[in-house]
């Protein structure tokens, strides 16, 4: 009985303020372990950073309603943990993302080799229209620098991806990242809305069937 | 299905962890999977219990934000369905929302580029579609469902997702307890499985942690109890993999297969509360369910087509509820056109046709409060008549006449008349109509309206035109030539004439008598009185108080004058009184209508004293400071008067 009151109070709390936006976009970020996924999340969620770094368990995810094109847009951002012991938990949240940000390290040549890896992996759980922003973590170390900026071009033009150097650290190209992901989905959703007015059954059933084979060319 | 398995196995199998990476930087080798590492990874991918923890809190969390979101998304889809039903039209003849109907009379009409249904331009939207340079038209109810397809992530997931509607939230806390017995029992069974596996495994280790995880899979086969029983069987294996020694006696393949069923279960789990999850793998499995979002499509728009054809009685209803609607309007516009001039009928005239030129002038007579209005001529147009109406004037020529008004006020009261010409659209009146009893107060505040009319003997007359001015423009004791052009008739306040009713002017004479010791009072004549009659005139008399008055000795009459609305009095009457006391004294001035046997009707009245205001108070101190001086005002009789209830 007490949690069924609890979940009543809430939602109805909530409504208030969570009711005021139009689209509800759902975000993932990916990479490996330690690039910087979480600060970079805080960074633009909450404006702050911390130094010391704590292992992300799992999951997690943050909530911010930002105004793009003269519309409120809900994001709702998850944050993964890169480790390979928490992969089978983090996959299964591909599935429900619009936009991805994949993330590596510029000062760690590892985490930009994983990049094709973390790219087959959105291929295969996630949905075949979501939207994928390559972002190179950690630009304010440039001593430190192991990959140069015309690798990490080259390698996002070959994927299809859009590229950034961004620094969590020094907010560099943090809110920038988003909004380029938030109106590369909203092309998406007009582009979608179109094709499906202009499309007649017949075609729409067809579309799909490609849709389908090409996801299995993939997964082969 | 078992080909689809096995490439995602693969495809998950594949993917590296960071140990990996550096060992695969340093010894330069390829795609090598060395059975040691797999088994370090299996103990490293055991999860703690505080973790899980972590991680069920997140979940839960994602599950609140996911009902809001339900709920918000099954408002949308309420009111996208409100839209439909309440569509009136049949989309053919007929606008598709609004029942408008289409044709020569009727507004145009714009299809709808996703229904393939007429609306008028009130009804749709109109957009531009793509990089297509025409413009496409939308009806409402499709601009809101794909309003709808946007807001809700259906354009993502190609299916409108899982909501909840504002009906059905009763239903739902019903469903809540059921959802938690469920819950209970995967508990209760657990215990003795993990008690036998205790008893039969030597090297378990975490065991709170093997029970969390082995009563998560209890949950999850409750949840999907209709899985066949290859599913059921990899659960079963699934299971398993928590235990280390198990793994480490399986084969290499062994190994391969039991990761898969692993991550399924993981996957299904978190589906629970991710449901478009569930329609992504039934995509992935068959081809044959990806009509469904088409088809779905279709039945929206059948059941769009059932909608409109539900909805023609209601149509027919509708358009009679507007004819009525139209009737009652044209009544009260009736109504109001009586109400607003009983004598003159409402004239509905062209805005681009001039009503005609009137040539008056004006003259303030400041000394003698008069106001002369000496009406000259005019230039009438043709006049034209009703449609529907027959001409009474087969000549085409008017009567016309003028009536003068004094705004605001009591319009039969201060209302003059010229004679009225024959059969001439440039009648010459030269006549002079004369307002008396006018004060500088009343020339600040009062408008003149000048109305020319038509004048026929079997009905109404007609109105052809009218002009204001106000009487502030006038200086005193200077004509004043006009030459205006006639307007439309204009609507009389009638706020001001229920505040300020006017029933005519007096004019009194004051004089204080030294000789006698005594206030003298002239009633010497009235002006513009109200009519009291049948006839159209009043038979006025005048009776004077000077209060406080205890006996009503100084109640004094005036003779009755017969049939006039302007009669001329000239008595005087004394008032015995001390000078010292007069200042204390009011008087009060009645204006009465004589009915030979009933009682006499009120017109007005007027007080004169310490408490009075504007002319009148000033007329009362003349007196009190000039002695033996005669001192003759003009007054402005009202029908508000304390006391004014007296009958002879």
């Amino acid at each position: 009985m007490a949690s069924v009151t609890d979940s009543r109070l809430q939602p109805s709390q909530k409504d208030a303020a969570d009711q005021n936006f139009d689209y509800m976009f759902k975000l993932l970020i990916i990479g490996n372990s330690s690039v910087g996924k979480t600060s970079f999340l805080f960074r633009y969620a909450d404006d702050s950073f911390t130094s010391a770094f704590v292992s992300t368990v799992g999951i997690d995810f943050k909530v911010k309603t930002v105004f793009r094109n003269n519309k409120r847009i809900k994001l709702q951002i998850w944050d993964t943990a890169g480790q390979e012991r928490y992969r089978t938990i983090t996959t299964a949240y591909y599935r429900g993302a619009m936009g991805f940000l994949l993330m590596f390290d510029i000062t760690n040549r590892d985490s930009f080799n994983a990049v094709r890896d973390w790219a087959t992996q959105i291929k295969t759980y996630s949905w075949d229209n979501a939207q994928v922003i390559l972002v190179g973590n950690k630009c304010d170390l440039e001593d430190e620098r192991l990959i140069p900026t015309e690798d990490s071009q080259r390698l996002a033009h070959e994927l299809g991806f859009q590229f950034f150097e961004a620094s969590a650290k020094d907010s560099i190209n943090v809110k920038q990242v988003f909004e380029c992901l938030v109106d590369v989905i909203c092309d998406k959703m007009t582009e979608s809305l179109d094709g499906d007015a202009a499309v007649s059954n017949h075609k729409d059933c067809s579309l799909q069937d490609a849709a389908d084979e090409g996801h299995s060319a993939c997964a082969c | 299905m078992t080909d689809t398995m096995f490439g995602s196995e693969n495809e998950q199998w594949v993917c590296p962890n960071d140990r990996q990476l550096m060992l695969r930087a340093k010894l330069h080798t390829g795609w090598s999977i060395h059975t040691f590492q797999s088994e370090r990874q299996r103990k490293a991918q055991a999860l703690e219990k505080r973790e899980l923890d972590l991680i069920m809190s997140v979940i839960h969390r994602a599950e609140q934000l996911e009902l809001i979101e339900q709920h918000r998304i099954g408002r949308l889809v309420e009111r996208l369905d409100n839209m439909r039903s309440s569509a009136m039209g049949n989309g053919l003849s007929q606008c598709l929302l609004c029942g408008e109907v289409f044709g020569l009379l009727g507004s145009s009409s714009v299809l709808c580029l996703d229904c393939c249904m007429k609306v008028c331009t009130k009804c749709g939207i109109e957009t531009t579609a793509g990089g297509q340079k025409r413009t496409q038209w939308l009806c409402k109810i499709c601009s809101e469902q794909r309003e709808v397809w946007k807001r809700s992530g259906a354009w993502f997931y190609k299916a409108l997702p899982k909501h909840i509607r504002p009906i059905k939230d009763s239903i739902l806390d019903n469903r809540k307890p059921v959802i938690e017995r469920g819950e209970q029992l995967p508990v209760a069974r657990s215990a003795p499985i993990s008690y036998t596996w205790a008893q039969s495994r030597v090297y378990l280790s975490e065991s709170d942690g093997s029970d969390a995880e082995l009563s998560e899979c209890s949950s999850d086969r409750k949840t999907f109890a209709s899985e066949t029983n290859q599913r059921r069987d990899s659960e079963s294996s699934g299971g398993q993999v928590q235990t280390p020694q198990s793994s480490f006696t399986s084969p290499t393949r062994g190994n391969v297969h039991i990761e898969s069923p692993s991550s399924l279960v993981s996957e299904q789990s978190s589906s629970s509360s991710f449901n478009p999850g569930l329609e992504d793998e039934v995509i992935d499995h068959s081809r044959t369910l990806l009509t469904p979002p088409a088809l779905s499509r279709a039945g929206s728009l059948r059941s769009s087509s059932t909608s409109q054809k539900s909805e023609g009685p209601q149509a027919d209803a509708n358009r009679d509820e507007d004819d009525l609607d139209q009737a009652f309007g044209a009544t009260a516009l009736v109504a109001s056109k009586k109400e607003e001039e009983p004598d003159v009928e409402g004239y509905d005239s062209d805005d681009s046709t001039t009503l005609g030129t009137l040539d008056f002038s004006l003259l303030y007579d400041q000394e003698n409060n008069a106001l002369h209005c000496t009406i000259n001529k005019a230039k009438l147009p043709v006049p034209r008549y009703k449609k529907g109406l027959k001409p009474m004037d087969h000549n085409g020529l008017s009567d016309p006449y003028v009536k003068l008004h004094l705004l605001p006020g009591a319009s039969k009261a201060n209302k003059l008349r010229t004679k009225t010409l024959r059969n001439t659209l440039n009648p010459v009146w030269s006549e002079t109509l004369t307002y008396y009893g006018i004060t500088d107060e009343d020339m600040v505040r009062k408008t003149l309206r000048i109305s020319v009319c038509d004048e026929d003997k079997f009905r109404h007359n007609e109105f052809i035109g009218e002009t204001r001015i106000p009487l502030k423009k006038l200086k005193p004791n200077q004509t004043k030539n006009f030459s205006n052009c006639l307007e439309k008739q204009l609507p009389i306040d009638k706020t001001d004439d229920k505040s300020l009713e006017e029933r005519g002017r007096i004019m009194i004479s004051l004089k204080y008598s030294s000789q006698k010791s005594g206030l003298v009072v002239g009633i010497i004549r009235c002006a513009h009185l109200a009519a009291m009659d049948a006839n159209g005139f009043s038979d006025p008399y005048v009776k004077t108080y000077l209060k406080p008055d205890e006996n009503k000795k100084s109640k004094h009459k005036t003779a009755v004058k017969k049939k006039t609305l302007n009669p001329e009095f000239n008595e005087e009457f004394f008032y015995e009184i001390k000078y010292a006391d007069l200042s204390k004294k009011t008087l009060e001035v009645t204006v009465w209508d004589y009915d030979i046997g009933k009682s006499n009707d009120f017109i007005g009245g007027v007080s004169l004293g310490i408490n009075a205001s504007g002319e009148r108070l000033k007329h009362w101190f003349d007196c009190l400071k000039n002695k033996d001086k005669k001192i003759e005002r003009w007054h402005t009789l009202t029908n508000e008067l304390p006391g004014s209830g007296y009958n002879d």
